[in-house]
Formats: C-alpha cells, sequence, structure tokens
C-alpha cells in the first residue's frame, strides 16, 4: 500500500484535475478540441513514479471522473489504467532524462489514450455518424495535453517529490556517479 | 529471481486493475439504474457538486476570456454569412407576423390556449451547469438543481442561443436526478435521437448526432419527396401513438435546417440542422418542468 504521505498526494492530485477538467477545462474548446487534464496527470504521475503507480492513479482518477460526470464507471478506469502503466513502463525501461522528455512522452501517451479511448466508445455505446471532425478534436487535444505537459509536470514533480524514490530528473546528474534505481513512490514499490 | 517477482507483481497489479475496470463496466451496464453503481455515481455527484460550483464560478473569468479569443476568431468568417442569415430573416419575420395575427385570431375563434414558443403548461426551471464531459464522445452536463427543485427524470432541457437576440432552443433531457443536482444527456450525445418536425413543410424525422460535430445535427428519415430546404425551423414532434408519447412536448425549437443532401441511392434525404442553443458554451439551461401531461413516457429510438 501507498504510505500516508504518497496516497494524499496522489488523491489531492487526483481530485484536483477532475474538478478542473469537470469544471473549468472541459468547458472550454480551442480550435474545436480541449485539455484533458485528467490524462496528462496521469501520464505524469506514470512518468516520475514509475508503472504501478502510474496504473493505480489512472484507475483512480478515471473512476472518480466518470462518477463526477455520470459517465459509464469503468471505461475511464480502464483506459487510463493502460495508459499509465504503459507511461511508467516506458519511464521505467528508456529513464527519459531529458528535460524536454515530457512533451514527446506526453504527445505519445495523449494520442494512445484518445485512440484508446475512442476505441472502447465505439465498442460501448457508440450508434451515431461519426464525422471526420472527431479525428480533429483527438489530434487538438494530443497537441493541447503537449502545449501543457511542462508546466503540468512541474507541478506534478514538486508535488510528489518528498515520496519519489528516484527523481528521473535528479538521475540524471547523478548517473555520471552511481547506478540509478527504479522508480516508484515510497511505500509503494512492487 | 529478485527481479521476476518484481515482474510477477508489476504484472499482478496491472491484471487486477483491468480486471476490476471491466467488472466495474459490465455490473454498470448490466444493473439497473437504481442499482448500487448508479447510487455510488449520483453520491460522488452530490458530494462534489459544491466543489464543482465553486471551481466553474472561479474559473469563469479564464473561461471567458479563453472564449474571447474564439468568438474574435470565428466572428470574422461568421460576419458575411450573418449578413445573408439577416436579410432572409427579415422576409421571414415579414411572413411570421402575418401568420401569428392570423394565428390569433384563429385560435379566438376555436377558444384554444395561447401557445408563444415553448409548450404550454411548463415552468422552466433556471439552472447553473457545474460540470460537464470532458471527452467528444459523451455529451453531458450536471446542473445546481435537482429533485428538490422539481426536476425529474425525462424532462427536456432548452438552453439559450450564442447570439444575445437568438431563440435558443432544444440542448437535451434530464436522464438522472439527486436533491441537488442532475445530469443532462445532450443531444449531441452519441445515444440521443429527438423525434422533430421540420417547418413549414412538416415533414417528420429523427434529429440524431454527429460525432466530432457538436453544431451540426443531422436530421434522418425525411422522405425524398419532402420540399425540406436551408432556412427551414426544426422543432420537436412530440408525438403520441396510443399509450407511447416521446420525451419531449411538440414545439420546442431545436435548429435550423443549413444543408440539404438528398443522396442519390438512398430513400431518406440527409438534411443538417444547426441547434438554435449554443450547446459548446452554455453556462445555464431551462429545465422546462410540469410537462401537465401524463408521465407515461418512453424514449423516443432510432428505427
Amino acid at each position: 500500500m501507498p504510505t500516508p504521505g504518497a496516497g494524499a498526494r496522489m488523491t489531492l492530485l487526483i481530485l484536483l484535475a477532475v474538478i478542473l477538467q469537470v469544471s473549468g477545462l472541459g468547458q472550454i474548446r480551442v480550435l474545436g478540441g480541449n485539455v484533458d487534464l485528467v490524462a496528462l496527470l496521469v501520464i505524469g504521475v506514470a512518468f516520475f513514479a514509475g508503472a504501478v503507480p502510474g496504473a493505480l492513479c489512472g484507475f483512480f482518477a478515471g473512476f472518480l471522473l466518470d462518477a463526477a460526470i455520470g459517465g459509464n464507471l469503468g471505461a475511464s478506469s480502464l483506459v487510463l489504467t493502460a495508459v499509465g502503466y504503459g507511461t511508467g513502463r516506458y519511464a521505467e525501461v528508456r529513464r527519459p532524462a531529458h528535460g524536454l522528455a515530457p512533451l514527446a512522452v506526453t504527445a505519445a501517451a495523449s494520442a494512445c489514450y484518445v485512440l484508446a479511448f475512442a476505441a472502447v466508445s465505439f465498442m460501448l455505446e457508440v450508434s451515431a455518424a461519426v464525422s471526420a471532425g472527431v479525428l480533429r478534436e483527438m489530434a487538438m487535444t494530443v497537441l493541447l495535453n503537449t502545449a501543457l505537459a511542462l508546466p503540468v509536470f512541474a507541478l506534478v514533480r514538486r508535488l510528489l517529490r518528498p515520496v519519489l524514490v528516484v527523481d528521473p530528473f535528479e538521475r540524471r546528474r547523478r548517473a555520471r556517479t552511481r547506478d540509478a534505481g527504479p522508480l516508484g513512490l515510497r511505500g509503494l514499490e512492487v | 529471481m529478485h527481479d521476476r517477482q518484481v515482474v510477477r507483481r508489476r504484472r499482478a497489479a496491472l491484471a487486477v486493475l483491468v480486471g476490476l475496470s471491466l467488472v466495474l463496466l459490465t455490473a454498470y451496464f448490466g444493473e439497473s439504474p437504481g442499482g448500487t453503481l448508479h447510487a455510488i455515481e449520483r453520491g460522488a455527484q452530490e458530494a462534489l457538486a459544491p466543489i464543482e460550483e465553486g471551481a466553474t464560478r472561479a474559473l469563469k473569468p479564464v473561461r471567458d476570456t479563453i472564449g474571447w479569443f474564439g468568438d474574435v476568431l470565428e466572428a470574422k468568417g461568421d460576419n458575411e454569412e450573418l449578413r445573408r442569415e439577416k436579410e432572409v430573416l427579415q422576409r421571414r419575420l415579414a411572413e411570421a407576423e402575418v401568420a401569428a395575427r392570423d394565428a390569433g385570431e384563429l385560435r379566438q375563434l376555436v377558444g384554444l390556449p395561447r401557445f408563444t414558443g415553448y409548450p404550454a403548461e411548463t415552468e422552466p426551471v433556471t439552472a447553473r451547469i457545474i460540470a460537464r464531459s470532458p471527452t467528444v464522445w459523451y455529451s453531458a452536463v450536471q446542473i445546481d438543481k435537482g429533485s428538490s427543485s422539481g426536476i425529474r427524470e425525462d424532462m427536456p432541457v432548452v438552453a439559450a442561443a450564442s447570439d444575445p437576440e437568438g431563440t435558443g432552443g432544444l440542448a437535451g433531457r434530464v436522464v438522472s436526478v439527486t436533491p441537488h443536482t442532475a445530469r443532462v444527456i445532450l443531444i449531441t450525445d452519441a445515444e440521443s435521437a429527438v423525434s422533430a418536425q421540420v417547418f413549414p413543410d412538416g415533414a417528420n424525422g429523427i434529429v440524431k448526432p454527429e460525432v466530432g460535430r457538436p453544431s451540426d445535427l443531422l436530421l434522418d428519415f425525411i422522405q425524398r419527396g419532402r420540399k425540406v430546404k436551408k432556412g427551414d425551423t426544426v422543432v420537436t414532434s412530440g408525438f403520441r401513438t396510443g399509450d407511447i408519447e416521446s420525451l419531449f412536448p411538440r414545439g420546442i425549437p431545436i435548429g435550423t435546417v443549413t444543408k440539404v443532401d438528398p443522396g442519390e441511392l438512398e430513400l431518406y434525404q440527409k438534411v443538417h440542422v444547426k441547434p438554435f442553443a449554443d450547446l459548446r458554451r452554455m453556462n445555464f439551461v431551462q429545465v422546462v418542468t410540469r410537462r401537465g401531461a401524463r408521465q407515461e413516457v418512453a424514449e423516443v429510438k432510432a428505427p
């Protein structure tokens, strides 16, 4: 189980992201798309904390998001769990430590998220015609998420830093002198 | 050895979370609206409502600022189109005034109640939108009024137009209610279908959304022979067949016809409709309560 510190920080981040998303960001449309802060948060947590915390964050953020707006419970959890796990595994295996790595990781993970969510939505209940405009919306979400990646990652890092087993950006500096350890949250090592 | 254990635990954690998600999804779809998961969902909405309401108010200046930039960009393109529409509307206004005068006289003759827009025997309850679905696949909003304000499931919801002088129109319907909140599925939701009628021709069809184009609805099942043209008004038809009655009462404006696609080999025309209600930027809606009709209603489903 996560330590109280790690759990509290994750809970705070998830609550903040879901409330901001459904009350504010979800209503702001930029060139036909909008930012998906919840997905961005899950990607950020997975980047810094690894696969299991990323998957956990994805599951609970998805659950709360669906519950808050009355969506199909489990749909967002399923997709965000997979995105969190995948991003976390990438961060664990490739150990991206470059300052601009969040941009590439967010672009790729957001693209996977919107595509996977579209696939799940199709399988679940979409019976209406689908316009090509949906592709533009998905592309805009990826672009906007990427544009916001650096500040969101900085916030996530700042909040999680005290409970991170290893900070990927710190590891870059120390890598020359000693071996870098695995990612994770204290109390949630697997 | 240690690495294998780590890999096993990590995979087990993933399997448990994915399994839980699938169980949730299956159970949610399988249970009735009064089931446990739906109750948990309503509880979460009720608990989060005050926070969402506060956040909605606090973030309004930010939304407005960003919206202003979007409006400026869109306004340039809309200007020319609006000039043309104005000319058409002025002509139609003159026709409508004559028709209204005639209708008033006829009503007096037959003793019918006066009707000026929304259906008679209804009382709108104004509510603020406090949460909105973040994906294009699922168009729903949460409002800050619920059963304590007289709102019940399946009540129609209307919203204002983007133009301050515009009419506004149908936005969706209430699908679940808690004492202080309600969830509204918009007419742009993938599952939405509204029985509608085109004026002045009177052709009946079903208004359905096109996912990815929130400002464009499709009016389907209009037979090819019917004369539907750009600028015609689409309203809810509010049909009643025996005990089956449409969820939406007759006469709620939905939108205006923007394009008619006859379809070479198809039996029906595809009519594109621009909704009157500004579904993307609305902050307030009105729930049309007290329909005055029987409560036995059935959802309109496309054939």
